[in-house]
């Protein structure tokens, strides 16, 4: 089976996946991906209004296949408070 | 599954011991049970859900796991067991199997039979004590891994994992130094801790980055013992061992 390699980025590590998956294919990995983000979301609790969390595919010859991007955005209908 | 000759239940003993003290009458007891050797080759079931088995499996060497398999081949591990263990200990009370047990590692296991065990725990007392007390601390262990699971970050819950298991290892001589061989992969932890595998490469990268462990060719170094037992929370209590590695 062909490896398939999943980084990660939350804004703050970035981590780039060196050992590969092997996967029957690239729908499979972009499952995997999918999987991850809520993972990570649920590890980091915005410390801001925006966080970005991000998961991509690479193929083994380095080819970025597949992004996935998982965005939170809060925003004040009033004032923000001040502390 | 090829018959072993020369056995030892020098683990269980060990293991045993690590929960309380034994006498040399309950010692030799135990030695004469009647056990049969088997070599098991790595994620091989020793019994599986369903099952009504007549005996109990000890693990001599190597490691096994309980798990339940769930509808899209979804797997969730609810322990890790290492040499001296009876992963299946309920079963001499409880006569279904409501989980299955394998093997994670190549693995040399004992299988005792129920009849005999219950002879044995019926003459000795203190050691029906033993058992018992073996698996309320599995009770224990469940706990907490269900605070894991439902509540602490997937950093905290990986490094409390790494954490049990050292303090498990050692208890038992298998560790010490704070380093042991670690035979689960990414998969094995994500499927114990509820978490992607991808996301376990991840944390794996956070504590190796942070200087906490190192992890190579399959042996875990704990570098920082203090400061991954804090990130955790880490409290060696719920293992009730009778001597505390920490």
């Amino acid at each position: 089976m062909p490896l398939y390699f999943i980084d990660t980025d939350d804004d703050v590590l970035t981590v780039y996946d060196d050992q590969g998956q092997d996967l029957p294919g690239p729908k499979v990995a972009r499952d995997m991906a999918h999987l991850v983000l809520p993972d990570m979301a649920r590890q980091k609790l915005p410390d801001s209004d925006r966080r970005t969390f991000k998961a991509s595919v690479r193929d083994e010859s380095g080819t970025v296949l597949y992004v996935a991007t998982l965005t939170l955005v809060g925003e004040w209908k009033v004032e923000p408070p001040a502390s | 599954m090829v018959p072993t000759p020369a056995l030892s239940l020098n683990m269980l003993i060990r293991k045993l011991e690590s929960i309380s003290r034994l006498s040399d009458e309950e010692r030799r007891a135990i030695e004469r049970l009647p056990i049969t050797g088997r070599h098991l080759a790595a994620h091989q079931d020793i019994v599986r859900e369903k099952d009504r088995p007549s005996q109990c499996c000890l693990l001599l060497e190597g490691w096994a796991c309980r798990y339940q398999l769930l509808s899209e081949g979804k797997r969730q591990i609810f322990s890790f067991h290492i040499p001296g263990d009876i992963p299946d200990l309920q079963s001499l009370h409880l006569k279904v199997m409501d989980h299955s047990v394998c093997t994670v590692t190549q693995a040399t296991v004992a299988f005792i039979p129920h009849e005999a065990l219950r002879e044995l725990t019926a003459a000795f007392p203190g050691i029906a004590a033993i058992l018992w007390r073996d698996t309320l601390v599995d009770g224990a262990i469940f706990r907490e891994w269900m605070t894991g699971i439902g509540r602490r970050s997937a950093l905290e819950a990986v490094a409390h994992l790494l954490c049990e298991l050292y303090v498990k290892l050692e208890a038992v001589g298998l560790a010490r130094d704070h380093a042991y061989r670690l035979p689960l992969t990414q998969a094995d932890l994500g499927d114990a801790l509820g978490l992607s595998n991808v996301h376990v490469n991840r944390t794996l990268r956070d504590l190796r980055d942070n200087g906490l462990i190192t992890l190579h060719g399959g042996k875990l170094q704990i570098d920082r013992w203090q400061e991954l037992t804090g990130l955790c929370d880490f409290d060696a209590t719920y293992l009730h061992l009778d001597r505390g590695a920490v």
